[in-house]
């Protein structure tokens, strides 16, 4: 039960009432018993909360950055004229910083056995899954001086997708895959290591590519094309340890890690190769397994959307051993991380013999613009300092990627906006000298 | 500040906005103001320039002043107490129009000037205040109306005048030196109380409406008036006005002026905050927690060693870092392996050979590259600078040389 500004306003103009014709008790008493009739009579009349049925349609899965709406439909089963406040109660991450409060609350006039649809629009400011808490009704009744007030419990959640803002990276990295593959309208020699089949030769082709023997069987020239190989296993692996919570600009490292994977796993599975991922701290967190290049994109999304780092330290060993479990046959393992010389020297260097033995290795750490900004500071002691400081922090890290780099990894440390890029090159490069 | 806001050159969404907000607390401004001045002017008028002997309206006391002055009384309108005070010496008559509208004090301090002068004390429609003052043991009854009425006293004034227009107050006292005249229902509506030895005798009259320019013709009015005010030569006709500052010290607080109703009306509307307290305190449902993200970013520990260098001026180890690393950056640059980075004797020959073709600086790169650590902090943002200067010009001239090896 609640009372409104009204019955406020109404006691507020009782004043005058007992100031001008009854300045005594028996004036203040008839006030409060007039107006506690009228609060008794309208809560009475008001619709009640508690028969009230919910259903909720919507949308279930939005892209970070996008505008989900979901359908609240509210059927009242009483026999009176229902005039509500509802809310309809997400956290506060679900919409636009400031403009909860307008967009969730919805001013319902109901008659008796009619039902009505509400939309609450989401325009979701946070990856992962966000939940419907509660559906509060505040009933008024015909006085509007009280009301019935009570929730309701209609799940609902709604995921919210990676933002995936390297997708613009896309297009330029297919172009250079079909150059790989031969495919392309340019006559360049398919730069692939596999043999794909022999074709009569063209004016324009390169001499190089003639199959002598074939030209000679056939009576005519023919020039041999190439394809990169095929059908090859990629598994990407994030870890979600303490190293991934740490905020580069406004996201998580893990976020811009995310990004980087699901270029590359696009990437790869139009290539034709078999793309798991593994997300992992001290326990398995996240796995894709087994996808047709058809579905992949949505399967990683929807692995990768709840996803948020630990504060843990990740367990290396346990990490590898899963690893090794998942690969049977030689593979490209393109691990996420970051490159803080401890964890990697105390708990990666040790596991990573193993790793390396049968598989192709890639570590993609994110690095933090700010560094940079502060090593290009000059003209004060204090930025001098700093920037000190900067290339003391860039040195720790170009040892460690060394350190990695003598075990036969590839090493790609680079900022948010250039690690998708450059590890879809990366893996490009690996794909045309044949090396996975 | 709201009404001068729509004139405001503010953008036009802005002012509208402000008007909308506005308008309901104007109109209510302006309703106030136009009722307070359409009650002013009805109210003003009748009461104007009342018992003012300067006065040609109705209920003024022009006329009066006029005859006075016919009969050679001399007469001096004041109007705070202390002006009063002062004029009232010994053979004068005092006039208090309305004694009521005195505070406690400015009474006591007439009273006090008065009491030790010979003469008279007008008092017009005393109330209980004024009375306690000026004619203890006399108390005020209530009103009556005013109409023409007979002496029926010995006091020889009264005697002379006939009847007269009087009523209002009508005054008690168990002193029996007082003449009690013109009685309304066995009470006199003028009283004299007599000299107490000072020679100062005192007048209460119950109505004033005798002395105004409508009523002085009527009657024995008059002649009333004449002998009752004109007893000495100085006649102090007192005005009281509200803009005294002596009243200024008034010691009544603002609850003392609400009249008595009001105070219920405040507990009704003490009731009313009370209820619009609980018509704000009952949220639409609970608050929603979010589960909120660790927030450690990620350059806080480099921010930190900066600063620490910079506390503690660690001038030596930020040089090594920076010539360093460019050190570090310089040796691809010139054909040489990043072991050998920190070799003089392998890296310095190298950029000799490269600087050949730009003038040289004139600074000694051995130095500048691995000379001692710089002496203050000037030194140090100087070395920094040489740092990139050398760096960039190295890297403008490899950009612009011709490539050994043009392959792609």
């Amino acid at each position: 039960m609640t009372l409104t500004g009204r019955t406020a306003l109404v006691s507020a103009l009782g004043a005058l009432l007992v100031g001008f014709v009854l300045p005594s008790w028996l004036g203040i008493a008839i006030v409060q018993l007039a107006l506690l009739i009228a609060i008794l009579c309208d809560l009475a009349l008001a619709a009640p909360v508690r028969k009230l049925r919910f259903t909720r349609t919507g949308e279930t899965t939005v892209r970070l950055t996008g505008e989900a709406h979901t359908h609240l439909t509210l059927t009242n089963p009483s026999g009176r004229t229902l005039r509500a406040h509802v809310r309809d109660a997400w956290p506060p991450s679900s919409f636009h910083p400031g403009s909860d409060i307008a967009a969730s609350r919805h001013t319902v006039r109901l008659p008796p056995a009619e039902r009505r649809r509400l939309t609450t629009t989401l325009h979701p400011t946070r990856r992962g899954d966000h939940h419907a808490v509660r559906v509060t009704v505040r009933s008024y009744g015909p006085l509007g001086l009280a009301a019935r007030q009570g929730s309701h419990h209609v799940p609902w959640t709604l995921r919210v997708l990676p933002p995936f803002t390297s997708r613009k990276h896309l297009p330029a990295k297919l172009a250079r895959l079909r150059e790989l593959d031969g495919r392309t309208s340019l006559l360049t020699r398919g730069e692939g290591t596999e043999f794909d089949s022999l074709r009569d030769y063209t004016p324009g082709d390169d001499t190089r590519s003639i199959d002598w023997r074939a030209s000679a069987r056939r009576q005519d020239l023919a020039v041999r094309t190439w394809r990169p190989e095929r059908d090859r296993r990629i598994l990407l692996v994030l870890e979600t340890g303490r190293t991934s919570a740490a905020r580069i600009g406004d996201i998580p490292r893990l976020d811009a890690s995310m990004d980087a994977a699901l270029l590359l796993g696009t990437l790869a599975a139009r290539a034709g190769d078999h793309v798991d991922l593994l997300a992992y701290d001290r326990r398995i967190r996240a796995s894709v397994q087994g996808r047709t290049a058809r579905d992949l994109l949505p399967a990683l999304t929807d692995a990768l959307a709840p996803l948020e780092a630990e504060l843990v330290e990740a367990d290396a060993r346990g990490l590898a051993a899963e690893i090794h479990r998942r690969t049977s046959r030689r593979s490209l393992i393109v691990l996420f991380t970051g490159l803080d010389a401890a964890p990697v020297e105390e708990a990666l260097l040790p596991v990573l013999p193993s790793l390396t033995q049968r598989n192709e290795v890639i570590v993609a750490a994110v690095a933090d613009p700010r560094i940079e900004e502060m090593a290009a500071g000059r003209h004060s002691p204090q930025a001098v300092y700093a920037a000190a400081a900067a290339e003391q922090a860039i040195a720790a890290r170009r040892h460690t990627a060394d350190r990695l780099r003598r075990q036969g990894i590839t090493v790609i440390d680079a900022t948010p906006a250039h690690l998708a890029p450059d590890l879809a090159d990366a893996y490009l490069t690996l794909k045309s000298t044949g090396r996975l | 500040m709201t009404t001068a806001a729509p004139e405001a050159p503010a953008p036009s969404l802005t002012a509208r906005r402000l008007w909308t907000r506005s308008r309901g607390p104007l109109v209510a401004l302006l309703l106030l103001v136009i009722s307070g001045v359409i009650l002013a002017a009805l109210q003003s008028g009748e009461q104007h320039g009342r018992l003012d002997p300067r006065s040609a309206d109705r209920s003024g006391s022009r006329a009066l002043a006029r005859l006075l002055a016919g009969q050679g009384v001399s007469l001096q309108v004041v109007t705070t107490s202390e002006e009063a005070a002062r004029a009232s010496g010994p053979g004068t008559t005092l006039l208090i129009t309305d004694p009521d509208v005195l505070t406690q004090k400015q009474l006591t301090a007439l009273h006090t000037a008065t009491a030790h002068a010979a003469g008279r004390t007008v008092l017009l429609t005393p109330g209980s205040a004024s009375l306690w003052t000026f004619a203890p043991g006399v108390q005020a009854q209530p009103a009556t109306g005013n109409s023409p009425r007979k002496p029926a006293c010995s006091l020889p004034d009264a005697h002379r005048a006939g009847s007269v227009l009087l009523g209002g107050l009508r005054y008690t006292t168990s002193d029996e030196r007082t003449d009690r005249c013109y009685p309304v229902r066995g009470r006199p509506t003028l009283l004299r109380l007599p000299a107490a030895g000072n020679g100062r005798d005192t007048v209460l009259l119950g109505s004033a409406d005798f002395l105004y320019n409508q009523h002085l013709a009527e009657h024995g009015n008059a002649s009333l008036a004449l002998q009752l005010l004109g007893a000495h030569h100085h006649l102090i006709w007192y005005l009281p006005s509200v803009s005294d500052p002596s009243s200024a010290h008034d010691q009544r607080s603002f609850l003392d002026l609400i009249p008595s109703g009001w105070s219920w009306a405040l507990l009704q509307l003490t009731i009313a905050a009370g209820l619009a307290a609980v018509w704000r305190a009952r949220r639409l449902g609970p608050l929603v927690p979010e589960r909120l993200p660790v927030t450690v970013p990620a350059a806080e520990t480099t921010e930190g060693h900066a600063r620490l260098y910079e506390q503690a001026g660690a001038r030596d180890r930020a040089a090594t870092v920076l010539r360093s690393a460019t050190r570090t950056r310089l040796a691809p640059l010139l054909g040489v392996p990043p072991t050998h980075a920190h070799a003089p004797d392998r890296l310095l020959p190298a950029l000799h050979t490269h600087l050949t073709v730009h003038a040289d600086t004139g600074t000694d790169l051995h130095t500048l590259l691995f000379g001692p650590a710089p002496a203050d902090d000037r030194a140090l943002v100087q070395l920094a600078d040489q740092l990139d200067a050398l760096e960039s010009s190295i890297v403008s001239q490899e950009r612009h040389a011709p490539r050994e090896h043009p392959d792609r």
